[in-house]
């Protein structure tokens, strides 16, 4: 049934119906029972799933609801007055603004970056293994490790970067102390950390593409850049989308980054992103008042976000996106 | 005759009966946020505390830091399973003081009046003592000795000595040390001492005004707006910038990290109560308490044996000792007359000044919004500081932004 249903996804002729009754109904009680079957086996993933997903989603947005009271929680109901305070706080705004700014250069730079080093290791390295080991050591360090390295290299005085920098003659930059780079920081900091997975996906996307592409492309006369462009992209566009969707939802929820290279949320809170802003209502920062029910209504706005350019990317790309 | 015999037994059986009851093995949790170095120390005040009670053993729960130690009692208040006894910052119990169990309730007068003054307004709950100070540490001046002999002792002198030390030692244009540094938001506490010391406060005596943006609050605001130019200003600890300042505020909590510092920079740190202002030259406390809870899930053994721990960490020899080993602060007055103490500080010249420092300082206050204050204040200092608006106008944003908090 499901291999007819593909076929007609796939805008193949049906298959000519040809059982006659009883056996269809034979074929249903089959069919109904491996169901049943495949409902049972999803049932831990289900209960897991429940437990640590669903009910802390639909927790979340109830707790949005309510003015927290930790003596009697959730305290008082007080409807959508959580969100009027978050829509009426400038730091929600600024922090909503980072945040996009964030996404929206980690994620291309980081895409673009990964696709290429994804090719130059798809060039057949002697040392290939070597390579792909070094480049996924970056996602594989423990993330504060990484951090705490990051600062000393952004260090003002004494760090790595600027001392490539006054190679070139030019100024110390005060990288963790200034608002203008706060941000950027983060970003550089973020590519280098996730360049490496990425491209490890890549290559793998890349190594399965059957050979007889190329050499069709190569008959058809195709240059390098036109083989890489109309063979490898497109037959590397379900991989390519896969790193696009989990590091747009991973990047949407940057945190530890910012708290560990800034020991806070930057220089005049300039690189405070949402889950910074949720994190801190919730009290969870220095010793801050707790305010569980401001925290859950932003995590539900931050949850809508992430959905929201999820469903876009899905509705977009699947068009573009190529699973043979 | 037959009567007599007969009360004195049944005395007798009450009390071998209590003796029995009190001597009855009762075992508690002590949270705590002691890092690894702090907590060999931790584990002797407790090894010695089974000593004196036998029948009482302490467990020690480490939680991690502050905020995760927060995060711990938040959610053992709300599933009902809180520890007999933990570390407590203020205006964290403060929405939950009606789940306090007083200690002071159980300790003489004598006992209440031997805590520093400074510190009893922030663990007094509804007027009555309801935790007691532990970690307490204190903000001092420290001093590079290679640049200042003489620290100084009033605003008027911080001003000219800042000024006078803020150099441009190559000739570059661009200043290469400051007179004085600030880590505006992470420690907003250094405005607070300012504001103090002019005669000022965040709110009035009965938390129903703002004062913050009085005349005290705008000579505190002006007075340190006259400091930027002269000002290293950092978010990261003055440890990981000791060379570029010659004198700065912190915490006394910090001294063996800032000597390091100063150690591996090739000069000698000196320490040095606040220049005072107009008012005083009183300094913040900071640190935590320990509070004992009055829940459920604790029996009278548990909540009587917390209370027991909660006194025998602030007596004398235990608070010194603390102080000695951690770098924290004798919490009591009669610690600081004690012979050991007074040895401790002939061998530790720092010591002194912030023994002195600890006899003029007050504490946070704690409105159940603090830590919502603390955040403005910490955001506004920051942008003063920075230049981002000019400091009265700061002054009175902060202001504005503390006066919605109360309600």
């Amino acid at each position: 049934m499901w291999k007819t249903r593909r076929a007609e996804a796939e805008g193949k002729p049906k298959q000519p119906r040809t059982a006659i009754r009883p056996l269809r109904l034979s074929r249903d009680r089959t069919y109904w029972r491996e169901t049943f079957e495949a409902y049972w086996y999803l049932l831990p993933a289900f209960l897991v799933l429940g437990a640590f997903v669903f009910y802390p989603f639909f927790s979340a947005f109830k707790l949005s609801l309510f003015k927290w009271n930790s003596l009697t929680p959730p305290g008082d109901f007080i409807g959508f007055e959580n969100y009027r305070y978050i829509f009426h706080d400038k730091y929600f705004w600024k922090d909503m603004w980072h945040t996009f700014y964030y996404v929206g250069i980690t994620i291309p730079v980081t895409l673009t970056l990964a696709i290429l080093v994804a090719t130059l290791l798809n060039k057949g390295l002697r040392a290939l293994a070597f390579a792909r080991t070094s480049f996924f050591l970056s996602y594989i360090s423990p993330i504060v490790a990484m951090v705490m390295v990051w600062r000393w290299m952004y260090n003002t005085d004494y760090g790595l970067i600027n001392y490539f920098l006054s190679l070139f003659h030019i100024d110390a930059v005060a990288w963790l102390n200034d608002p203008h780079y706060a941000l950027p920081a983060v970003i550089i900091l973020s590519v280098w950390h996730y360049v490496g997975y990425q491209a490890i996906i890549l290559l793998a996307g890349m190594q399965n593409i059957e050979q007889q592409y190329y050499d069709a492309a190569k008959v058809d006369g195709a240059t390098g850049f036109q083989t890489w462009w109309s063979v490898t992209v497109p037959l590397l566009s379900p991989q390519i989308f896969f790193v696009f969707i989990i590091s747009l939802i991973g990047s949407f929820k940057v945190f530890t980054e910012v708290y560990v290279l800034f020991n806070g949320p930057g220089p005049l809170r300039s690189a405070e992103t949402l889950v910074y802003y949720i994190i801190r209502s919730a009290g969870r920062i220095d010793t801050a008042t707790n305010h569980t029910g401001r925290a859950a209504a932003a995590s539900v706005v931050l949850f809508g976000i992430i959905f929201l350019f999820t469903i876009i990317q899905l509705t977009l790309t699947q068009k573009r996106v190529h699973y043979d | 005759m037959l009567r007599k015999l007969m009360l004195v037994g049944l005395a007798a059986v009450v009390l071998f009966g209590m003796a029995a009851i009190a001597q009855e093995p009762v075992t508690i949790e002590f949270w705590h946020a002691m890092s690894s170095g702090h907590q060999p120390n931790l584990q002797k005040l407790v090894d010695d505390f089974k000593v004196a009670y036998p029948y009482i053993t302490v467990t020690l729960v480490y939680q991690g830091s502050y905020g995760a130690l927060q995060g711990k009692v938040d959610a053992a208040v709300v599933a009902g399973n809180l520890p007999a006894i933990a570390q407590v910052y203020e205006n964290w119990v403060t929405p939950i003081a009606s789940i306090l169990y007083p200690i002071g309730n159980f300790m003489t007068d004598a006992e209440k009046a031997d805590i520093l003054d400074g510190l009893v307004p922030s663990n007094t709950y509804n007027g009555v003592l309801t935790t007691v100070p532990f970690n307490k540490s204190i903000m001092v001046l420290y001093y590079n000795k290679s640049l200042v002999t003489t620290p100084p002792t009033t605003w008027a002198e911080f001003f000219e000595m800042s000024k006078a030390l803020t150099v441009d030692t190559d000739g570059d244009g661009k200043i290469n040390r400051y007179g004085t540094a600030f880590r505006p938001a992470a420690n907003p506490e250094q405005f607070l001492i300012f504001l103090e010391q002019a005669g000022g406060s965040i709110l009035n005596a009965d938390w129903t005004e703002v004062t913050l943006n009085n005349a005290a609050g705008k000579a505190a605001a002006e007075f340190v707006g006259s400091l930027i130019p002269y000002s290293y200003i950092t978010s990261e600890y003055m440890s990981d910038h000791i060379s570029d300042a010659a004198m700065f505020v912190d915490t006394s909590a910090g001294i063996a990290y800032n000597q390091k510092a100063a150690t591996n920079a090739g000069f000698e740190l000196g320490v040095a109560t606040l220049p005072a202002g107009p008012a005083n030259f009183n300094s913040m406390i900071q640190g935590t308490n320990v509070a004992v809870f009055n829940t459920p899930n604790l029996t009278q053994a548990q909540k009587d044996a917390a209370v027991l721990l909660a006194k025998f960490l602030i007596r004398p020899e235990n608070t010194v000792f603390w102080a000695e080993k951690s770098g924290y602060q004798p919490v009591t007055k009669s610690a600081y007359a004690t012979q050991e103490w007074l040895n401790w500080v002939s061998t530790h010249d720092y010591q002194t000044q912030m023994s002195k420092q600890m006899l003029n300082a007050f504490s946070q206050i704690l409105h159940p919004n603090y830590g919502d204050m603390r955040n403005v204040l910490s955001t506004g200092f920051e942008e003063i500081m920075r230049g981002v608006v000019p400091p009265l106008e700061g002054l009175e944003s902060m202001a504005a932004e503390i006066e919605a908090l109360l309600e």
